[in-house]
């Protein structure tokens, strides 16, 4: 078990060492760091808290006054903006706490207990995934009705099912291994050989998923906004780029501009962060 | 095992994930759902009302049997009158279906000739700045909301330089072409990005087998290993995933149906959402989900098909 | 003398890697005749394998690149010639066969189409049937049972040393002049081991051709090879004909490598109930030691060995007989 516990420890050590050594990795990385800050920094208040204020005349265009514009009730859209990574953040790391706690929880039973257990979870799992996900994302929102809370539900509740699949699949491949065989030996039960034995040995696979289910849950937002069934009340930029419907056939793109582009800074880190992890955590991973 | 009971045996196995379906979709319009009747009457309907709307839509019937309609509609098609327009929805997604697959369809052949050749042509030029470039450019499609591709397109290439039609349809062949040409196109552009990446690291998988190297020092050229050897081989796994898509193709795409105003599928669901026309999401939940099961089976019986080492036991 | 097919002159491969340039192969020479059988021997990593692959120009390039030497087939250095040239040698004049019989056959193919795909490419003049024939026949001629049956078989329906027969036939089909075969029989069982050699042997006898006989087992050695070439980190440390390596071999590596290998002499362990090993580790090729490459798990080092003198040279001690050591056994 040492030796186990070494090798894992010098598994982390050595992915670290080779995503700091690619500078596009760095970048990547430090771009999520400066997303998480500013939402850190807008949620407390400090800063665009005065976002919802009028600063000049509705839709005046981007000007050395404004740096991204103004919308139609003349509030800055660069605060929007800023104040939407908040949302955006939000959403990225609350759906993707859910995924992995049902992901890791079902797909860590189904693959460590197998039998009727697993035939009753993989029954479950491929009920929930053959209805698509828009059904779903829509039936859930439509329940818990507008708002953020149904944005978490209702990514939360209907993106579990690769991650299920994945850590089914590696437990099947574990639980036969000789550590875990050991654990039995020494007299582990059945929940300390799948939290502290198994898990870490398959949890390079939840960090790649929930990087990946991380972008996914940004760009879900917006058609969740352009659904109706989005944010209320704050800017999110879901709800800007919804509201260029209007906007752009007068010619104001500034807000569809500003909500896109930061949307996809982050979004595409978060794609290339994901792909970095997989190449140095998990090799064979690739294309699945 | 022979061919046949194996497809027999995948489709008895369809029947419980089918009354889970039914269950689900049960679950969450049946039960946890907030009464329809509310917003279709409004605030200020009287008790007597509610009970009588609820009596005609059948939602006093105890819940075993509401269950049981759903499934009964899963096999027989038959899922009853829409409450907004009291069409017939099954005729309603007669007429949907055809519109939502002259997007679809052309869209979905041409995706994949366009990505396949792409993935091909990286796949030969691995490791080189032009490989490189694509995967990035693929990602950075990727990371843009489908949204913006709709806005931007309408707005710039219908509407500012009038290449296509705004939104709309007409029936007919050559009627068609200027309303659905931007729709597909949008369509591809959506999907080159993630089958690219895909279909790529399929290929460039199967590039480091041992049988490649067998293929070399048998004297084939390079072009010949990639368009025989490795190409068979990768499409193994890109069948499988090509086929998932098309339950997709016939539910037609929710956005880019409503944005150019495309009397699809997609519409017909959104249209049902924002009227809280339950049956006819109840309709389009169950079909999609048939559909999704049927192209699962079929993707297993391919794969048996295509792929000589999968035994079938 | 038999007639000389391959002349390998200073070969040096090296390869690029995050950690600097390595130097696979450095300096090797060998010659390959008709009819006959050269071993090349050595434990992972000592260079055996590139320096086959790199026989075939199939050195994967980046990282690894034919730094210096030459080549020469019948006279005509491969490493010069235009690669549609050397792809025309490939398969109909040098062929391979490799370790893991398993996966070195394509899984979508059937093995009949895989043999008359060598055929399509090299022998033009026959007709499709004609190439179908052929494979059959190819397969009948390396003892496989039903062979009209077998044509139509994948390759995962067969089993490993059948595969590999499979792998004969394939390479053979255009009657090659010499055959290369990377540790043939390593992913095989025992009894099947023998088999594919006892093969090997009799269509060497059948067709001619040179084999150069890739492996790691000097049983191997021992029960098909005419020449031998040991190989330690990159270089030849001893090359001579088989009964002579095993008599007497000179290098303290080779003789360390023939008593490790079990029951082949029963006078050095049996009786004592161990078998003696080669102490210590190669080392890697990043960080080669001064002087000689062995000199950390040699009994017999002196200080010279450690690097004053430079590295030993590869020198003869007998007619025939090659060996890399400032102290060569008696």
């Amino acid at each position: 078990m040492a030796a186990n516990e070494q090798e894992s420890k010098s598994l982390w050590h050595h992915a670290w060492d080779s995503l700091i050594s690619d500078r596009t990795t760095v970048i990547a990385m430090s771009i999520v760091l400066i997303y998480s800050v500013v939402a850190l920094l807008s949620t407390t208040g400090l800063i665009v808290s005065d976002w919802s204020k009028e600063v000049g005349p509705s839709y005046a265009p981007p000007s050395s006054e404004f740096l991204f514009g103004l919308d139609i009730f003349g509030r800055s859209v660069f605060a929007k903006t800023i104040k939407a990574t908040e949302i955006a953040m939000s959403v990225g790391l609350v759906t993707g706490v859910l995924t992995v706690l049902i992901g890791v929880t079902l797909g860590s039973l189904a693959g460590y207990y197998g039998g009727k257990v697993d035939e009753v979870l993989v029954w479950f799992y491929t009920t929930v995934s053959s209805v698509p996900g828009i059904m779903l994302l829509i039936s859930i929102a439509f329940i818990v009705g507008k708002g953020i809370l149904a944005v978490y539900l209702s990514l939360g509740l209907t993106s579990w099912t690769g991650l299920f699949r994945l850590i089914r699949g590696e437990f099947i491949r574990h639980k036969d291994r000789e550590y875990v065989q050991a654990a039995t030996a020494i007299g582990g039960g059945d929940f300390r050989k799948i939290f502290k034995h198994i898990l870490p040995n398959v949890f390079h696979i939840v960090i790649i998923n929930f990087s990946l289910q991380f972008q996914f849950a940004i760009k879900s937002e917006v058609i969740l906004s352009y659904l109706g069934l989005g944010v209320q009340g704050v800017p999110s930029w879901g709800t800007m780029i919804n509201d260029a419907k209007l906007e752009l056939a007068r010619g104001n793109w500034w807000q569809l501009a500003a909500a896109t582009a930061a949307m996809m800074v982050v979004v595409l880190a978060f794609n290339i962060l994901g792909d970095s992890l997989r190449d140095a955590l998990d090799p064979k991973l690739k294309g699945k | 095992m022979s061919l046949t009971s194996y497809v027999l045996r995948r489709l008895f196995y369809v029947i419980p994930v089918i009354l889970g379906v039914c269950f689900l979709i049960f679950m969450i319009f049946n039960v946890v759902s907030p009464d329809p009747t509310i917003s279709m009457l409004g605030k200020h309907a009287t008790k007597a009302q509610v009970l009588e709307l609820r009596e005609a839509l059948g939602l006093n019937e105890p819940l075993y049997v509401q269950y049981f309609d759903i499934v009964k509609s899963a096999f027989t098609f038959d899922f009853g009158r829409s409450w907004s327009t009291k069409q017939e929805i099954f005729e309603m997604i007669k007429q949907g279906a055809i519109p939502s697959m002259t997007i679809t369809f052309p869209a979905f052949f041409l995706s994949f000739l366009i990505s396949v050749s792409i993935s091909l042509f990286v796949a030969f030029y691995r490791g080189t700045f032009l490989d490189k470039a694509t995967v990035f450019v693929c990602v950075a499609l990727m990371s843009i909301s489908s949204l913006v591709y709709i806005l931007v397109g309408q707005w710039f290439f219908a509407f500012k330089l009038g290449l296509f039609e705004i939104s709309g349809y007409e029936e007919g062949f050559p009627e068609v072409v200027p309303y659905v040409l931007l729709p597909i196109i949008i369509i591809i552009i959506l999907g080159v990005g993630p089958d690219v990446r895909f279909y790529r690291t399929v290929m460039l998988d199967e590039i480091y087998q041992d049988y490649v190297r067998t293929a070399r020092s048998k004297g084939l050229s390079e072009r010949k290993i990639m368009f025989k050897h490795v190409l068979k081989n990768a499409m193994v796994s890109i069948i499988t995933y090509v086929v998932l898509r098309i339950p997709f193709l016939i539910l037609g795409s929710l956005l880019i149906e409503s944005f150019f105003g495309i009397p699809g599928l997609g519409g017909i669901t959104l249209k049902a959402v924002n009227s809280s026309d339950f049956p006819v999401i109840k309709a389009m939940a169950v079909l999609s989900a048939i559909a999704t099961i049927v192209f699962n089976v079929i993707t297993d019986v391919l794969y048996v098909v295509v792929d000589p080492r999968v035994k079938l036991n | 003398m038999a007639e000389k097919i391959l002349d390998v002159k200073d070969l040096v491969v090296e390869f690029r890697t995050d950690r600097g340039t390595i130097t696979a192969v450095n300096g090797v020479n060998f010659e390959v005749y008709k009819g006959q059988t050269l071993g090349i021997v050595g434990e992972s990593g000592s260079g055996k394998s590139v320096t086959a692959l790199s026989i075939m120009r199939l050195i994967p390039n980046p990282p690894g690149r034919v730094a210096a030497g030459e080549i020469l087939y019948r006279g005509q250095n491969v490493l010069d010639i235009p690669l549609d040239e050397m792809r025309s040698i490939r398969g109909n004049k040098i062929a391979m066969i490799f370790q893991e019989p398993m996966t070195s056959l394509n899984p979508v193919f059937t093995v009949g189409n895989q043999i008359e795909e060598v055929l399509e490419l090299h022998q033009k003049e026959l007709s499709k049937q004609q190439r179908a024939e052929k494979a059959i026949e190819m397969l009948k001629l390396v003892g496989i049972p039903s062979p009209e049956k077998r044509v139509e078989e994948y390759p995962h329906q067969l089993s490993g040393g059948m595969r590999q027969r499979v792998m004969i036939a394939m390479s053979l089909a255009c009657e090659p002049d010499i055959l290369i075969a990377d540790e043939p029989t390593t992913a095989l069982d025992v009894t099947i081991q023998a088999q594919i050699l006892e093969l090997m042997k009799k269509l060497q006898t059948e067709m001619g051709m040179g084999i150069i006989m890739i492996t790691h087992d000097l049983g191997v050695v021992a029960e098909t090879c005419d020449d031998v070439a040991v190989m330690y980190c990159g270089q030849i440390v001893e090359q001579s004909d088989v009964k002579t390596l095993f008599g007497n071999p000179k290098h303290p590596y080779t003789k360390g490598l023939i008593e490790s290998i079990p029951s082949f002499d029963s006078t050095t362990g049996g009786a004592k109930g161990r078998l003696p090993t080669i102490e210590g580790m190669v080392p890697s090729l990043f960080e080669l030691p001064a002087g000689c490459n062995f000199q950390n798990r040699c009994a017999f080092a002196t200080e010279k060995c450690k690097g004053p003198h430079g590295e030993p040279k590869l020198e003869s001690v007998s007619p025939g007989q090659m060996v890399r050591c400032f102290h060569p056994l008696s």
